[in-house]
């Protein structure tokens, strides 16, 4: 079973089509083929021909079929469950179907959540692409049912499907799709589908079971490629200097060392950098450490601080006079604080924090003589993106760009921008050497280089009236755009709403007439980009811990606390309550606390219970419970991994990780310094995702943001201090703890 | 110049003395299978066996495995039949799968030494070898399964 085909060569999807002799298809605006015929009626076509009824499925002679996946894979799993999604509805048996990545940027293609880019972010993928699988593999289902009553000489009506097959109960035939396909005699026209025709759930043979991923065996032998694998004849290897400071650009290059060190055969200065280009990499990453340069002193970045960001940040949160950009309101929060009988306020920070994928970035660039026309290898997120950053980078047009989409070493957003400045590394090293060129980052460089998750300060106020009902939350985010660095193009058309920013501040959980999240933007202080999560990782310590801080206040259960504020939401209660039986959230137990947070995730939602205790000090994490409702589950086990793996990421984050920058520098460097969560440092982790009856949505960021506030709130009930900060590092809890405040 | 065997086959490599074993194999030999994660020994996506013993291969000056025998994921097994390998497709353990090659090779020789490790003795065998996608308990779950059927 070959179902990865990554790597070079990649055939462009249309390429394919026309050099499929006798039939010639036109792809319409709405992603399905409008026509078919051009000269010969496509009933007449040699019968070797494939069929391909639609741009997502083709069914080859001998029985293999081709599935298109309009996404990329970065351990989340979407290239397994997405096309699956068209071979159930196909009837197809998934041993024989092969999975390519679309490799091109065409919208017809495109995830309409992302302006019909290829975009693989936000944990979309299953969600957005559901209802066209549906369609696809219906589509073709019909027209090989059609052929095949032909065929065999009888009504449609009496003919089933399954794992690739047409059978004829009645007269006990059955033809294989292959042979179907083989045998042509196809309508002229491509039928249209109806949702009527959808294949009912209860029959799913795939959907809903543990179809193991297809990227995993290739993933235990060392034959998965990734982007650094890639070997092009003739190429060089490229090690960069980059400038410590965002901003800055080199003014004098000393490369008289460099160029003695054998294997080094050219230095190049890139407008932030300076690229020692060399046959080896190891040549490269000798002659960058000889490397003198003097960068430029101009940068407003200098500085930049991280303890000071959060201060002003805070200064601008709770200057209620600074009116922020409303992302999310319901009634009036204003008016509902006003006439408050009780009002709570707290203010909550929390520090950066970096991707850490465990694949250093890297791109390969091959770049044309004449520096108009480009072939990048790289793990990307988005294909579309990456060759409109590439085709902007060399001032031509995007079709100039070939792309070969490699599988990724870790995403969580860190390869998400329209400029990716890996991939402008390559491209201008090649452009530089007129040759073919792997730029590889060491872990130093992609942390100097880094784009955090953004630094943030939030002020919550929170009110009830006379007879103790909660009736309004404001919450006020001070924290820069990111969708700005992400992609200009974005952020004008956003009208300020800053989706990266504010996610998970809008409030679809609880019943609060009164709310509102709104944007105070700030200046940021290092580089930003979506993390894992988005927004949501810090807007959910926020609310979160709050929501706990108000249950306290009335001296209430946080757990019933919630359940009431969610009575008109009976999807979350059972979350809560799934969550609250597995953890035995009444019993008490000696020396130790359990804390509670939900955090949605568009529309998926979760739950997670925390249990700690604190000795010496220290603080212990012993267990903790999650519980995910996704909608729909396609794929249980994998569903279940990505869930335990937000955990396991939020346990790092909120216990380990943060990003200092120091005038303008990042004070961090490698795993020695910016340590993640080990095996060793694991607590127990219990995971539940419930398979409901709404439509699946994702689970690739499901999970992450609950873990800091459950810590948080855990801490607060055991020992009465309340910590408003994240990380929850050891210096954080044992100061907090010390003097009683957080 | 080095020489040494590697998955079995005897090789001379044209390298500095002092290049890291992981770009030699890497890009010299394009045995891409072994992972360049930090470079500084932390993460364990680089793990070899040197003469059998787990090794960094980033932190190995190329120099240092004259005359031994080193083996990659690649020489694991032919055909993905070690136990380990078994098992971590039977666990589905791999997630975006960088670190699972390291992790792999890692194992491999607790359960040359152990055939019965106890779930403490994983953690702390495998405590080098860093996974971000949070594939942990899996990890140990394939380990456990491969010493039950080895």
């Amino acid at each position: 079973m070959t179902k990865l085909r990554q790597g070079p060569p990649h055939l462009d999807r249309r390429e394919f089509i026309k050099s499929t002799a006798g039939i010639t298809f036109a792809i319409s605006a709405t992603g399905f083929i409008s026509a078919c015929t051009e000269g010969e009626p496509v009933a007449e076509s040699p019968p070797a021909d494939p069929l391909a009824p639609n741009i997502w499925v083709t069914i080859y002679p001998d029985d293999r079929i081709q599935i298109m996946y309009a996404g990329t894979e970065m351990g989340q799993g979407s290239m397994t469950a997405t096309p699956l999604i068209l071979a159930e509805h196909l009837d197809a048996d998934w041993d024989n179907v092969d999975v390519e990545t679309v490799a091109v940027h065409d919208t017809a293609f495109g995830n309409f959540v992302f302006a019909n880019m290829l975009y693989t972010a936000g944990s979309t993928n299953v969600f957005a692409y559901f209802k066209k699988m549906q369609i696809a593999g219906t589509q073709a289902r019909k027209m090989l049912v059609a052929a095949a009553a032909s065929q065999l000489g009888v009504a449609e009506e009496e003919l089933t499907t399954e794992l690739s097959n047409v059978v004829h109960a009645a007269s006990g035939r059955k033809l294989s799709y292959g042979e179907i396909v083989s045998g042509g005699q196809f309508p002229a026209e491509i039928p249209e589908v109806d949702e009527s025709e959808f294949k009912r759930p209860a029959d799913y043979r795939y959907l809903g079971t543990d179809v193991m991923r297809i990227d995993v065996p290739s993933k235990v032998n060392g034959t998965a490629e990734y982007g650094i694998d890639v070997q092009v004849p003739g190429m060089l290897f490229a090690a960069i200097r980059r400038t410590p400071v965002e901003g800055e650009r080199p003014v004098e290059v000393d490369d008289s060392e460099t160029l003695k060190v054998a294997g080094v055969t050219n230095v190049v200065t890139l407008p932030n950098g300076v690229a020692v280009v060399g046959e080896t990499v190891e040549a490269t990453r000798t002659g960058k450490d000889k490397l003198k340069i003097i960068w430029s002193e101009e940068s407003r970045f200098r500085k930049a601080n991280t303890a000071e960001q959060l201060q002003e940040y805070g200064v601008a949160a709770e200057d209620l006079s600074i009116s922020g950009t409303p992302w999310a309101e319901t009634g009036d929060v204003i008016e509902a604080l006003a006439g408050a009988d009780e009002v709570v306020s707290a203010t909550y920070t929390t520090e950066p924090v970096y991707h850490a994928q465990m694949e250093p970035l890297n791109a390969t660039a091959s770049v044309s003589e004449d520096g108009k026309s480009a072939e990048i290898w790289v793990g990307t997120q988005t294909q579309s993106l990456s060759i409109l950053g590439a085709a902007q980078a060399l001032e031509t047009s995007p079709d100039k760009i070939t792309l070969h989409p490699l599988t990724m070493g870790g995403g969580y957003g860190r390869r998400s921008p329209l400029r990716q400045q890996y991939i402008d590394d390559a491209l201008f090293v090649s452009l530089a050497v007129k040759k073919p060129v792997k730029v590889i980052w060491s872990r130093e460089d992609d942390i100097e280089a880094g784009k955090f998750r953004t630094a943030a300060t939030q002020h919550m106020r929170g009110a009830f009236d006379a007879e103790g009902r909660l009736v309004a939350v404001h919450h006020r985010v001070a924290a820069p755009t990111i969708l700005e660095t992400m992609n200009p193009m974005r952020w004008e058309a956003a009208n300020g709403k800053d989706v990266i920013t504010m996610l998970g501040s809008e409030n679809t959980t609880y019943d609060i007439p009164n709310h509102m999240a709104e944007h105070v933007l700030t200046d940021r202080g290092s580089r930003v980009l979506a993390w894992r999560g988005v927004g949501t990782s810090y807007n959910k310590f926020a609310m979160e811990s709050f929501i706990d801080e108000l249950a306290k206040s009335r001296g209430a259960d946080p757990f019933e606390f919630r359940m009431q504020l969610c009575h008109k939401n009976p999807r979350m209660q059972n979350v809560l309550q799934n969550v609250a039986d597995m953890a035995e959230w009444t019993r008490p137990r000696e020396g130790r606390m359990l804390g509670l947070a939900v955090s949605g995730y568009h529309r998926s939602l979760s739950a997670g219970i925390v249990e700690i205790s604190i000795d010496d000090g220290q603080l212990q994490v012993h267990k903790f419970w999650a519980v995910g409702d996704p909608g729909f589950v396609v794929s249980p086990s994998n569903s279940e991994a990505q869930v335990e793996g937000n955990i396991v990421m939020g346990l790092s984050a909120a216990l380990k990780e943060r990003i200092t920058i120091e005038n303008g520098r990042v004070k961090q460097s490698n795993f020695h310094d910016y340590p993640i969560i080990r095996m060793a440092e694991l607590p127990e982790i219990e995971t539940k995702v419930l398979s409901t009856e709404y439509p699946a949505t994702g689970v690739g960021e499901l999970g992450l943001a609950m873990v800091g506030p459950a810590i948080a709130n855990a801490i607060a009930t055991l020992t009465g201090v309340r910590i408003r900060h994240l990380p929850l590092t050891p210096d954080v809890v044992s100061a907090a703890i010390g003097s009683g405040t957080g | 110049m080095a020489t040494f065997d590697i998955n079995g086959k005897k090789i001379d490599v044209n390298a500095e003395p002092t290049a890291p074993l992981l770009w030699v194999i890497r890009e010299h030999l394009k045995l891409t299978g072994t992972k360049f994660g930090c470079g500084i020994g932390q993460c364990g996506t680089c793990t070899v066996h040197i003469d059998g013993e787990s090794a960094f291969s980033c932190l190995t000056p190329v120099a240092a495995v004259e005359g031994k025998s080193i083996t990659t994921i690649e020489g694991l097994s032919p055909d993905s039949s070690h136990p380990l390998q078994k098992a971590w497709i039977a666990e589905e353990v791999p997630q975006c799968g960088y670190c699972q090659s390291g992790q792999i090779m890692r194992a491999a020789t607790l359960l040359a030494e152990n055939k019965n490790p106890s779930r403490d003795e994983i953690v702390e065998h495998m405590n080098s070898n860093l996974c971000r996608c949070g594939t942990y308990s899996r990890i140990v779950k394939a380990v456990q399964r491969a010493a039950r059927e080895v």
